[in-house]
């Protein structure tokens, strides 16, 4: 390693265990973690050096329900062994209070909660919540590669019913970083889930976004959206 | 005088963890709740936040005690660890959320508290070398330190406390932990 990657090893282990990396940054150093040695023994020794400060923060004594609530979610059968999937970002509270609270990024919370509780190895994958640009109620979760073995699929999972008006129709599109428009996904059922191969997508990117548009009963004439925007969000990798 | 109790012991408290030992982490929580709210709860700034965050971490540490791996740092700093990326994952994550009007009040709000992570450092002593390299750097620079580690402040936040500009604050931050290292080997 030469003294400029060094450094940067220095920079990205030092950052992460202080705090101040951008969450994206944050969720490469957790993603790279498992498998970068060198990584791995930089925030080890960093993890080690600034641990003392902890003790600078007062204590605070939890509520009497707080340990009910941790023993409840651990020690019921079903949530238990399932350490992962869906299971874990849905049974997070930390989640859905952010997702409550509002915010188009919810996704980004969805990603952290995800990659934190997930340790076992899988390959990289992609979440994605999508609101409602309005209320940012969650209508949607994107679900891409990752977790559950050949992952090779895109899935579209609807959290609840949309109404659609007569002659519309739903039409889902994705728009990279530097693409000049949004692609079609297809037209969706309001309340069913939608399968896409992987493979027959361009290939995902962070912050790649998502959306779902209301367009003339067989799709949008001009192949861009035209209709509103009823629910928006934003690709974030997970581990 | 009181008998001194066996200190507690972190890693046996994670190996009867990961044997599937439910008393084990409700020993931990026990020994170290306290002590693990108050640093998520600096870092996320709300009470139901921060039990939300430690509820999250105990559900890690149940299923990840199996990987605490004892050549690699304490039983004691793992637990910590844990809770803190928790923390600051869902800080990083919600600063996307919060409007930037609602962040400067709960900043302000925050500061009232009086709880400063400058003021407490001044009164710790008992930090060993940690300590004695803070104190080689100049205020700009361990404040800078401080409020990251302890209040979760990202360098925008930091740059706001102390009334810098934010290029300035991350090169305090990174000349900062360059020239900790360098004293702490």
């Amino acid at each position: 390693m030469n003294s400029h990657e060094e450094d940067e090893l220095q920079r990205l282990a030092s950052e992460y265990v202080l705090g101040t990396l951008e969450l994206a940054e944050r969720l490469e150093v957790e993603q790279r973690l498992p498998l970068d040695a060198a990584l791995r023994d930089a925030v080890d020794a960093w993890e080690r050096r600034l641990h003392p400060l902890a003790a600078l923060a007062p204590p605070e004594t939890p509520s009497a329900q707080l340990w009910p609530r941790i023993s409840a979610s651990l020690f019921t059968p079903q949530a238990v062994r399932q350490a992962g999937g869906w299971q874990a970002w849905w049974n997070s509270l930390a989640f859905w209070r952010i997702l409550a609270g509002g915010g188009l990024l919810a996704s980004a919370a969805l990603a952290v909660l995800v990659s934190v509780q997930l340790q076992a190895p899988a390959g990289p994958g992609y979440l994605v919540v999508l609101v409602a640009p309005q209320d940012k109620s969650p209508g949607w979760v994107v679900q891409a590669g990752g977790r559950g073995g050949k992952g090779r699929d895109l899935n579209l999972i609807p959290l609840g019913p949309t109404s659609v008006p007569q002659q519309k129709a739903l039409q889902f599109w994705t728009k990279g970083k530097d693409w000049g428009a949004p692609v079609s996904l297809g037209l969706v059922k309001p309340g069913q889930s939608v399968k896409l191969p992987l493979d027959k997508l361009p290939p995902l990117q962070p912050d790649q976004l998502f959306e779902i548009t209301l367009e003339p009963e067989t799709g949008s004439p001009t192949g861009r959206p035209t209709g509103p925007v009823l629910y928006i969000g934003r690709a974030v990798k997970v581990m | 005088m009181p008998a001194q109790a066996a200190p507690y012991d972190y890693e046996a408290a994670l190996r009867a963890c990961a044997r599937g030992e439910q008393q084990a982490l409700h020993g931990l929580y026990q020994q170290e709740a306290r002590y693990l709210l108050g640093v998520a709860l600096r870092i996320v700034r709300q009470r139901a936040l921060a039990e939300d965050v430690l509820h999250d971490a105990f559900l890690s540490i149940w299923r990840r005690a199996g990987s605490f791996d004892a050549t690699r740092g304490t039983g004691k700093g793992w637990i910590y660890v844990v809770v803190r990326h928790q923390a600051l994952n869902v800080a990083r994550a919600r600063a996307h959320e919060v409007s930037a009007d609602e962040d400067s009040v709960e900043t302000l709000l925050h500061q009232r508290q009086g709880h400063d992570a400058g003021d407490a450092y001044a009164l710790q002593a008992d930090m060993g070398r940690l300590h004695d390299c803070l104190g080689h750097l100049d205020d700009a620079k361990r404040n800078s330190i401080l409020y990251a580690y302890v209040d979760g402040c990202s360098h925008s936040e930091i740059a706001q406390r102390l009334q810098a500009p934010l290029g300035t604050v991350k090169a305090w931050v990174k000349r900062g932990l360059a020239a900790l290292r360098e004293c702490m080997g």
